[in-house]
């Protein structure tokens, strides 16, 4: 199959399947019963309810109340987020931009990490810094990331002092414009040296609990890619032509051993997206998962139903991005499995 | 580990799970099923070889001893032991005080009961999803491989839907849809994780359907039924093995982040909840309630993680020898 | 990827840890934030309209601090002290006629909005009516319509409000709650106007009143700020106030410890978490106007309880049965456990802390199982036992209530059983706003409010709020009897004879008790040593603090 071909089929498989997820997660919604718990309050008579009920649509048919939120979606009106008492359209950037930032930083310590670890066992195959590695590796996944966290907390913010909760220092956050809502990214573009610190400052901990969490996979891969490549013709022959063993690792293996270590990233963007749930729960990081954890537990379901459907539909995109580029990359794969 | 289920599916499509564990080159029962033994027994000392795989094992047992020993070691609340024994009139105390090994919670709960007592929540949490998600999975996966047709492309693209939502993500919601109750983490957890063992049932028929041998049966004039029931299923014990051991150690793991989220019942005696009922008091030096519960969150998944990630070494030939 | 891009990562990595050591080494002696208060709340507001808000939610703490009323409530005592109006009409000074109907208020003149527009007897008549003509049904419009008949502007300065029926209540629950908030007429016609039964999303997320703060931004979920106004009628001010909302309590405590936070709210169960902290002073004076209660239906639609519950419909019409769950609650436990020592047990149903509060009325407040023994036998419940579920919000008291609830009675009688439904805030706000209510007890706590008549028409009332929905009539020994005395107690302008009355009640209420009162919560406020001025007043809507009275 051609590679244009495959995409094509990809990207018209797409729609269907955000389709598909949308159904799922709007009879899902409606399972549990109306969503209306979330407007009310006890002291409203059963003629305030119904009035309630009217303003947002909730006395139509199921399939009618389906199609007018499909129908809002498109055009961009997620419906109404209880808990933030506001349009869902409206608050969902702004949290966004915050999950995203975490969710990147997160991805570079996994990356470093899993890199790092990979590279470390796989040179030591069946040795006991492989072993050791590979525990260090197999705890991240096993962690429960909210006691890890918490855990972390306990030591650096509550008993030494020394790092921070939340995503920003308000005053510095406030002493910058914010066009693209990333604070890293804002500070450089502000310029504001401060700022960058901040936000750093305050990224480290969480993006630490949330990214060990991910290097397991990409230690993973790194060493068994890593090994199957030590293993090639040319890996003898640079050694016969007597390169350094250390010089052989770095500039032949380990770069070619990265080519498959990509395809994971699909897979490890979606663990982190679902990592900052609990993640921005324990550091009060102002992003989506946290909002999602409230919505949850206050039962708001415009919240979660906007949520779920944009988290699956990134999900989508993001492993369709890196099948794609995977395949652009190796055309040993073979397309449309 | 959350994503091994890829691994596997891939091994099943290049038919080199099989190869490696059973051995499928002859069509005869018997001789098969010696084999198997015989393949069995190799798998579990080259297992055995491999010092992490041997740690997680060995944790596996302590935790089963403790889950299945709980009402010996600590006895059992009246008249519901997976609620956790409240003594209101001993809250916070800490560890090693006199009744409470371990201290006790905000609400004078025995923090070493639940402990114990998690250990039994966290099994039949696992076993509950984990078992009826295998029977589903087969079940729906089978059908779709051997019916073929629009009933394949039905099931399938329901799985493909369904995989589309990441795992916590969906679970969250359903649990959350639902209400909350242990018995609710459960069905979430289940309708979410089935449709590993469907794709995984999927591929292995597929497969098994392609090979000559089978051809061969259909010649001699065996039914389907018993196509199934002497080839397909057997083969498909070792892939579901290999995932149902790492979800053993996901599902406590998910189903603990869902009750500390807060979608489990008030007061039962399971880890999840204790770490987020014990979060309260951290500020104040109270890190026992959530620290110990939490311990035991991560020495569960950590085991069966160690031993599913020695399984994958021990199943992949591409590992042979190295 | 080669070696000296990890190189420079680990470097990146090590540079930022250090920076991390170094950063926040500011000494915790000095004060932080100066300038600034940072109050952490534990609730999101849902709205900063005080039309549209509810009474005891969140958004009511911002609109007392932005907004200002009529009438104030004294920060030391009880008593109404004058604010947009000049005095506190009486029937001494004229302000209120001799037949209790008519309310005139001299208003405050040369007073500005936040927009620099100017306040006049017309913006008072605005907002009152604006609050009655939405009548949103989340927000408290009903505490102006029930009783005002008319509005009046007399002169620019001088307002008249007519009511319906003498209220003894009037300035105390009406003329001072969030509904009645003066608004800025220019702003709201300027922003969409008044439109019968729909929310105004202007004024929702936006304030303009004349209160001693502006109102800045409200980022949601995250926080609220305000400054200063500097062209306050009264005292100004003196810090600029961000409010941090939501949190687990425990961040908040962490917080205050770490100097971030200058006030938190929590519940006395954090008390032991703060005591000894460096810098820290625990506030614990008084009791929150809102009891912890369970509710016992009288009126489950047939057929209509969760799975597992074996009670029949009519339970609860036994006034033993309800007795004997009163009796058998742990209360030591509750009061020692749960609120850490920091509560009291106020009488059916008169909170400690208002008028017609009488020490001497008999109360629960001891566990006593001999008692609930007799009574559930002579009931005829005792030897066949019994299940049923009680449905509450998950992860806080109200659980820990029902928890306490089911330890006390599994442990009377094994064969009692309670099942805690701990669900999510929406689906109990949903499963209590039905009528009839489809479970057989639910735990939460009482609306606050000033004056004894609010609680017993809306918890004792056979035809009041929770009378109607549960059905009291079903059971009270003599319903008209305890009708007429709260009918009688709500226009009674002696406040003798009014406060007999009550006590009066308490007693009958004792002896058939539609509640199960676990405690009225103790007040737990904590905030930094170097905050100055710290004053707090149950009366005002939780957290019960006004910011411009703080300096540090």
């Amino acid at each position: 199959m051609q590679l244009r071909d495959y995409i094509l089929r990809r990207l018209m498989v797409l729609p269907f399947l955000i389709i598909g997820v949308s159904i799922v997660v709007f009879t899902l919604t409606r399972v549990g019963g109306s969503p209306i718990g979330i407007y009310l309050s006890h002291e409203m008579t059963p003629d305030e309810v119904l009035e309630i009920e009217q303003r947002f649509g909730l006395d139509k048919p199921v399939w009618v109340q389906y199609l007018q939120w499909a129908k809002g979606v498109l055009s961009g009106d997620f419906g109404w987020s209880g808990i933030s008492a506001a349009p869902v359209a409206d608050v969902f950037p702004l949290k966004l931009a915050a999950t995203m930032e975490l969710a990147a930083a997160s991805g570079l310590v996994a990356l470093f990490l899993g890199i790092f670890l990979g590279t470390f066992a796989g040179a030591r195959r069946n040795r006991a810094p492989d072993h050791i590695t590979r525990i260090v590796a197999v705890s991240g996944a096993s962690l429960p990331q909210f006691w890890f966290g918490i855990l972390l907390l306990i030591v650096f913010w509550a008993n030494l002092g020394i790092a921070p909760i939340g995503r920003s220092d308000a005053t510095v956050f406030a002493s910058i414009n914010h066009p693209t809502g990333l604070y890293t990214l804002d500070a450089i573009l502000a310029g504001s040296l401060r700022a960058f610190w901040d936000a750093i400052w305050h990224l480290m901990l969480p993006a630490i609990t949330l990214g060990y969490g991910a290097t397991a996979i990409i230690a993973r891969m790194m060493r068994s890619a890593l090994v199957e490549e030590l293993q090639q013709d040319y890996i003898d022959a640079a050694r016969a032509k007597g390169l350094a063993e250390k010089l052989v690792l770095k500039k032949h293996a380990r770069r070619n051993a990265l080519v498959p270590t990509i395809t994971v990233i699909g897979l490890t963007f979606g663990f982190l997206l679902q990592g900052t749930i609990t993640v921005e729960i324990i550091y009060r990081w102002p992003g989506l998962g946290r909002w999602m954890a409230a919505s949850v537990v206050r039962g708001d379901q415009g919240t979660l139903m906007t949520y779920v459907l944009f988290t699956s539909v990134l999900f989508l995109i993001v492993n369709l991005i890196v099948d794609v580029v995977y395949a652009n990359l190796d055309r040993r794969v073979t397309l449309g499995k | 580990m959350w994503f091994m289920q890829t691994w596997i599916e891939e091994l099943l499509l290049e038919n080199k799970m099989n190869e490696r564990a059973f051995d499928n080159s002859h069509y005869n029962g018997d001789t098969a099923f010696r084999v198997r033994i015989r393949r069995f027994g190799a798998l579990v000392g080259r297992l055995c070889a491999n010092p992490t795989t041997v740690i997680g094992l060995i944790i596996i047992g302590l935790m089963m001893a403790m889950a299945i020993f709980a009402p010996w070691i600590t006895e059992a609340n009246v008249p519901d032991p997976y609620q956790m024994p409240r003594d209101w009139g001993a809250v916070r105390k800490p560890p090693g005080t006199p009744g409470f090994l371990l201290g006790t919670t905000n609400e004078g709960g025995d923090v070493f009961y639940g402990v114990v007592w998690g250990s039994r929540t966290s099994l039949q949490l696992s076993l509950y999803v984990v078992g009826s998600t295998m029977i589903i999975g087969t079940i729906i996966g089978s059908l779709a491989g051997l019916l073929g047709g629009w009933v394949d492309e039905f099931l399938m693209r329901l799985v493909d839907v369904f995989l589309s939502i990441p795992e916590l993500i969906f679970a969250l919601a359903i649990a959350a849809v639902l209400g909350p109750s242990f018995t609710n983490i459960i069905i979430a957890l289940s309708m979410v994780i089935w449709v590993k063992y469907a794709r995984i049932m999927r591929a292995q028929v597929l497969q098994v359907k392609q090979n000559e041998y089978v051809e061969a049966a259909k010649v001699i004039g065996d039914t389907k039924l018993n196509i199934y029931l002497k080839d397909i299923l057997p083969n498909a014990v070792t892939p579901v093995t290999v995932q149902a051991t790492l979800d053993m150690g996901n599902v406590v793991l998910i189903g603990a982040t869902l009750s500390f989220i807060g979608l489990s019942e008030a007061g039962i005696a399971e880890w999840g909840v204790l770490v987020s009922e014990g979060q309260a008091g951290i500020a104040s030096g109270r890190w026992w309630a959530s620290t110990f519960p939490g311990m035991m969150i991560f020495l569960w998944a950590l085991a069966f993680n160690l031993v599913g990630d020695g399984l994958r070494d021990a199943l992949d030939p591409r590992t042979e020898g190295r | 990827m080669n070696s000296s891009i990890s190189k420079k990562g680990i470097f990146t990595l090590l540079a930022s840890a250090i920076f991390a050591f170094t950063a926040p080494a500011v000494s915790l002696a000095n004060v932080k934030n100066p300038g600034l208060l940072v109050h952490a709340a534990d609730d999101e507001a849902t709205t900063l309209d005080p039309a549209q808000v509810e009474p005891g939610e969140g958004g009511e703490t911002i609109i007392l601090q932005v907004y200002d009323r009529l009438l104030d409530i004294d920060p030391y005592s009880p008593n109404l002290i004058p604010s947009l109006a000049v005095e506190v009409p009486t029937i001494a000074n004229g302000g209120i006629s001799s037949d209790g109907l008519t309310y005139t208020f001299k208003l405050r003149e040369g007073v500005t909005f936040h927009d620099g527009s100017a306040f006049t007897a017309d913006d008072v008549k605005f907002s009152w009516d604006r609050a009655m003509e939405m009548d949103l049904p989340e927000g408290n419009a009903g505490a102006l319509s029930d009783v005002v008949a008319s509005t009046e502007v007399v002169d620019d300065f001088t307002f008249r409000a007519t009511l319906s029926e003498p209220v003894a209540d009037f300035l105390n629950s009406v003329v001072v709650a969030m509904v009645s908030s003066v608004v800025s007429q220019d702003a709201v016609e300027a922003n969409g106007g008044i439109e019968a039964g729909v929310p105004n999303e202007f004024m929702a997320g936006n304030m303009v009143g004349t209160g001693p703060y502006k109102f800045v931004v409200w980022n949601r979920n995250e926080n609220v700020q305000l400054e200063v106004n500097d062209s306050y009628w009264g005292e100004n001010a003196k810090l600029d106030v961000r409010i941090e909302i939501g949190g687990d309590p425990d961040v908040r405590v962490l917080g205050l410890r770490a100097g971030e936070f200058d006030t938190i709210e929590t519940d006395p169960s954090f008390v032991a978490d703060l005591e000894g902290a460096d810098g820290v002073t625990i506030y614990t004076g008084g009791l929150l106007l809102e009891p912890l209660h369970i509710g016992f239906n009288l009126n489950i639609p047939e057929g209509s309880l969760p799975d597992g519950d074996t009670i029949p419909e009519d339970f609860f019409h036994d006034p033993r049965i309800r007795q004997a769950f009163n009796h058998a609650f742990h209360y030591e436990a509750f009061l020692n456990g749960p609120l850490a020592g920091y509560g009291a047990f106020n009488p059916h149903y008169t909170p400690i802390g208002i008028f017609g509060h009488d020490p001497s009325a008999s109360v629960y407040s001891k566990q006593n199982y001999a008692e609930a023994e007799r009574l559930f036998k002579e009931a005829g419940v005792w030897d066949e036992g019994f299940s049923v579920s009680v449905i509450t919000e998950e992860g806080n008291l109200f659980a820990l209530m029902c928890l306490v609830l089911k330890d006390s009675i599994e442990k009377l009688n094994p064969k009692f059983r309670i099942n805690v439904l701990a669900v999510a805030e929406a689906v109990f706000d949903d499963a209590h706003a039905q009528n009839p209510l489809e479970y057989a007890m639910w735990a939460k706590n009482a609306d606050p409010a000033a004056d004894p008549n609010f609680y017993m028409q809306a918890y004792q009332h056979p035809d009041g709020e929770w009378g109607e929905v549960h059905g009291f009539a079903n059971g009270y020994k003599d319903a008209d009897k305890i009708a007429e005395l709260i009918d009688a107690a709500a226009v009674e302008l002696n406040s003798n004879k009014r406060a007999a009355l009550y006590k009066e009640l308490n007693e009958i209420l004792y002896n058939d008790p539609m509640w199960l009162i676990g405690a009225q919560e103790g007040v737990v406020m904590a905030h930094r040593d170097w905050l100055k001025g710290f004053v707090q007043n149950p009366l005002w809507p939780r957290p019960s603090l006004k910011f411009s009275l703080f300096d540090k």
